[in-house]
């Protein structure tokens, strides 16, 4: 290159430019329709579906319901940011739910292992396997996409295999206790997904762990050659999935007081939906626990609205397919500000260079 | 088009018939002037050679021809139409045809499926390939060109020169019209010595029947082997044109680099003790380097690419694996290929390529500039205390001349250069033993250019030991107190104090023979 790289953008200066931003400002800023997009759809969404339904959208009861069964899709969303955080993009996670969902009720009811024990098992299980996928990732460098997509198949047949492809039943009350009982009107899970995503949020954002991990997504050579054991940051990733996602199916499995072996498929979809939905809010473009979880319940207000409104059954796969790409090619649009302003330029500079043509 | 067709003229004028005509042509971009008034003929069974030193405009020349860069009002670029009359370029670039040093073939194809690659295949898509027919008109295309190779073969197979060649028969091969100006750019980097005339037969051949090629490239003595004519670029102008045989190489180099080299100010003597030193390194293109470099000291490293020069940096810091070989950095031996040791020996490293080994883009400028060294950060409870690190980023930000000075923004949306003084910055802020720099001011504007040279030379008058590598001649001569040549991974001399000169260091690295190792993709791993 002969020439100096000029490609500064010059955006809006940022008050952030002259010392600390001022509270009300950064309030104003992060809360703008371009970052909080998502606040405003459910704004939208509310209104919507509160103006069309207003007998069932509107009751306390559905939205218990609600805040219920999305905590355990909101549980793997969760878990999954930390692997597309570190660059790996997990396709396994709805499989390694389903691998914990069903574990838990083969221990539980095959083998009669106490409660707590065989929770601890599937947990560790789960974490196990995301240590098979990081070594495969790292040590045989086999790209994350092809590693997860193989191991999502192998946790299937998995399932399969100590299912029998049946499902498990007599998991015992006590066990369907842990995600049907309330507190405050509202099932465990709910309290369990926000401790989850309380301590993910605070390793990912505030910790020099998180840092490290965030780096190795962004640009694991840049943060390889900055001191930083890539592998180990994908490995502790990895991990961190598999346990939360184990946990996810636990409790699933005692929300349906079954060991059921088709549940995988229904939490993978939703949580990327989310997950990337998500990252597109607050961030400016990164995976994030906060975008997240409201991504989680727009989505899911979506899919309810629509089926209070007798949309048919196929309609909550084809609502969170258009959102991920709808939430994917949104991103890519905010993330590339540099494109969006070169197209700009591009149409800039035909019209300029029309009229200073010589006639 | 309504005119009737002229005459063919007599023969002897068809060979002086200007195929291409570059006139005035200037391009600006913000900041940098990188091209500025320049014309250019170039007639049928010419061949003209145009050398310059990085930074010339030799390459923003080849873009504005191949269309890439839009020239700046008042240029032109005429290329024939075939019919004896010069055209306005049409966007397609059509009548001009380009052979990269990348040359654009796929490695895994065959030469047939290549040559194939750039044809319409009309209607015949549907329809089976007349494989042996195919594999005969590759054979006889390229054996046009001097070049008997087994058309089967995946190219990857080939040698870089038979490849060259498969590259040059592509491009003739989609001819529409004799009249056709064939730009080769810098074709031969990757090549052996006795190869280089293997290209040349094939080029000589392609102007024989009547084409005009340029010829880009800073060998000197290809230059005068193969060119009628050539024109040397310095600083964007066109400094001299004159014909392939006048010049020697010492007027050359003159004119490439220009007489009025301004030298940099003078670097302090090296005093401190020895921090740096390298025992027979092997690695890649590296062949049992020794070196040492002192506390204090700028040391360049020059050489042409494949010498070794541009892997010694990355060798050293364990970026790349040494196979054998002793490293110690202030006494203490570093493991081979063992970043994070390093690093907490006092290492730091500067890659040349900030987009994929220097810097998260997606990240901010404050997430970036504490990244080698999170340990040292302030913390609460574990977590990193943030105003803490603002604070951190907003003093650097200052110290590095950052603009605009917004620690938060994502790095894309910096400038390159300011980019680059981020990735400086991130590793001066770990106070390092040793700073290994690798084309430390690569596609960076001249004021950050200024700020990271005197940022470096803070850091050596702090008791750094700083190592550059770079292909800029005048980098280093201006940054360097001592510049080490190396040459088939190996220091093959020394240039210091009063010998120590742009003129001196551009001859050693323009008169340098090939060294017949083909660079490979450029990669830290």
């Amino acid at each position: 290159m002969t020439t100096a790289a000029t490609r500064e953008v010059t955006m809006p200066d940022s008050d952030s430019d002259r010392g600390r931003p001022r509270l009300l400002a950064r309030l104003r800023r992060s809360m703008s329709i371009g970052n909080a997009s998502a606040l405003y759809l459910f704004v939208l969404l509310f209104i919507l579906f509160a103006l069309w339904e207003p007998a069932t959208f509107l009751t306390v009861q559905n939205w218990q319901v609600l805040l219920d069964n999305q905590a355990i899709s909101g549980l793997v969303a969760v878990g999954l940011i930390a692997p597309l955080s570190a660059g790996v993009i997990d396709l396994a996670v709805g499989s390694e739910a389903g691998f914990g969902g069903i574990l838990v009720a083969w221990l539980l009811a095959d083998h009669g292992v106490p409660i707590p024990l065989a929770i601890l098992i599937s947990l560790i299980a789960g974490g196990l396997v995301g240590v098979v996928m990081a070594v495969l990732i790292t040590r045989a460098r086999i790209p994350s996409l092809i590693t997860t997509l193989a191991a999502s198949s192998i946790l299937i047949a998995v399932i399969d295999w100590i299912s029998g492809s049946q499902q498990i039943l007599n998991l015992g009350t006590s066990f369907q206790d842990i995600a049907t009982n309330e507190l405050f009107g509202v099932t465990y899970p709910v309290y369990i997904l926000a401790a989850v995503s309380l301590i993910v949020w605070y390793f990912l954002e505030r910790t020099a762990l998180g840092r490290r991990v965030r780096a190795t997504g962004g640009n694991v050579e840049a943060a390889r050659l900055s001191g930083i054991r890539t592998a180990r940051m994908i490995l502790l990733a990895t991990i961190t999935c598999g346990v939360i996602a184990a946990l996810a199916g636990v409790l699933a499995s005692s929300q349906l007081a079954t060991g059921d072996p088709t549940i995988s498929q229904s939490y993978l979809l939703p949580a990327f939906a989310a997950v990337f939905l998500g990252s597109t809010q607050f961030q400016g473009g990164r995976f994030n626990v906060v975008g997240t979880l409201v991504a989680v319940v727009v989505l899911a207000v979506g899919v309810k609205g629509l089926q209070l409104a007798g949309a048919p059954v196929w309609l909550p796969d084809l609502f969170n397919g258009v959102a991920l790409l709808a939430a994917v090619g949104f991103a890519q649009y905010q993330r590339s500000p540099t494109a969006r302003t070169a197209a700009i330029r591009r149409v800039l500079r035909l019209r300029l260079g029309e009229r200073s043509a010589p006639a | 088009m309504t005119a009737g067709r002229p005459v063919p003229p007599p023969d002897e004028l068809a060979r002086r018939r200007p195929l291409l005509r570059v006139s005035h042509l200037s391009k600006t971009f913000i900041g940098t002037k990188a091209l500025d008034d320049v014309s250019l003929e170039v007639a049928a069974g010419e061949v003209v050679a145009i050398v310059g030193q990085n930074g010339s405009g030799k390459s923003t020349l080849v873009k504005l021809l191949a269309g890439i860069h839009q020239p700046d009002p008042g240029g032109a670029i005429e290329v024939s139409d075939g019919s004896g009359r010069l055209v306005p370029l049409g966007r397609d670039g059509s009548g001009l045809h380009f052979i990269h040093q990348d040359l654009g073939l796929l490695p895994m194809l065959s030469t047939t499926e290549n040559l194939d690659l750039g044809r319409p295949l009309g209607r015949r898509w549907i329809t089976p390939l007349h494989r042996n027919a195919e594999h005969a008109r590759a054979a006889e295309l390229t054996r046009r060109f001097g070049a008997a190779i087994d058309v089967r073969a995946p190219v990857a197979q080939l040698s870089p020169a038979e490849r060259a060649i498969v590259a040059i028969a592509r491009a003739l091969d989609g001819w529409q019209h004799p009249d056709n100006v064939l730009v080769l750019d810098e074709p031969t980097t990757a090549f052996h010595r006795d190869e280089v005339s293997r290209l040349f037969d094939a080029v000589r051949r392609v102007a024989a029947e009547g084409a005009g090629i340029i010829f880009i490239s800073h060998r000197l003595d290809e230059v005068r082997a193969l060119a009628d004519r050539v024109l040397i670029l310095r600083d964007g102008r066109q400094v001299a044109e004159s014909a392939g045989g006048e010049l020697d190489d010492a007027s050359l180099v003159t004119a490439i680099v220009g007489t009025s080299v301004a030298e940099g100010p003078p670097t302090a003597a090296a005093t401190g003790p020895v921090v740096l030193s390298v025992d027979a390194l092997r690695g890649r293109h590296v062949h049992g380097l020794t070196l040492s470099v002192r506390a204090g000291e700028v040391v360049g490293l020059s050489g042409v690419l494949g010498s070794g020069r541009e892997d010694l940096n990355a060798l050293i810091f364990g970026a790349q694996r040494p196979t054998s070989g002793e490293i110690t950095v202030a006494g203490n031996r570093l493991p081979p290929g063992d970043m994070v040791t390093a690093i907490e020996r006092g290492a730091a490293f500067v890659p040349a390529d900030r987009h994929r080994h220097g810097a998260v883009m997606t990240m901010s400028m404050r997430e970036n500039l504490t990244l080698p060294g999170l340990r040292g950060l302030p913390r609460r409870f574990g977590a990193i205390r943030m105003s803490a690190e603002s604070d951190e980023a907003r003093r650097w930000a200052r110290q590095v001349e950052l603009r605009p000075p917004a620690p938060d923004r994502p790095l894309s949306t910096f400038s390159g250069g300011n980019q680059q003084k981020v990735v400086l910055a991130k590793w001066l802020r770990t106070s390092p033993r040793l700073l290994l720099l690798d084309e430390p001011t690569q596609g960076v504007d001249v004021g950050a250019k200024a700020a990271i040279y005197r940022l470096v030379q803070q850091a050596a008058a702090q008791g750094s030991a700083v190592l550059v590598a770079s292909s800029d001649a005048k980098e280093l001569a201006t940054l360097c107190g001592r510049v080490l040549l190396v040459d088939q991974g190996q220091v093959t001399g020394e240039l210091t104090g009063a010998a120590l000169t742009e003129t001196a260091l551009a001859h050693a690295a323009l008169t340098a023979a090939p060294t017949g190792r083909a660079p490979r993709e450029e990669s830290a791993s």
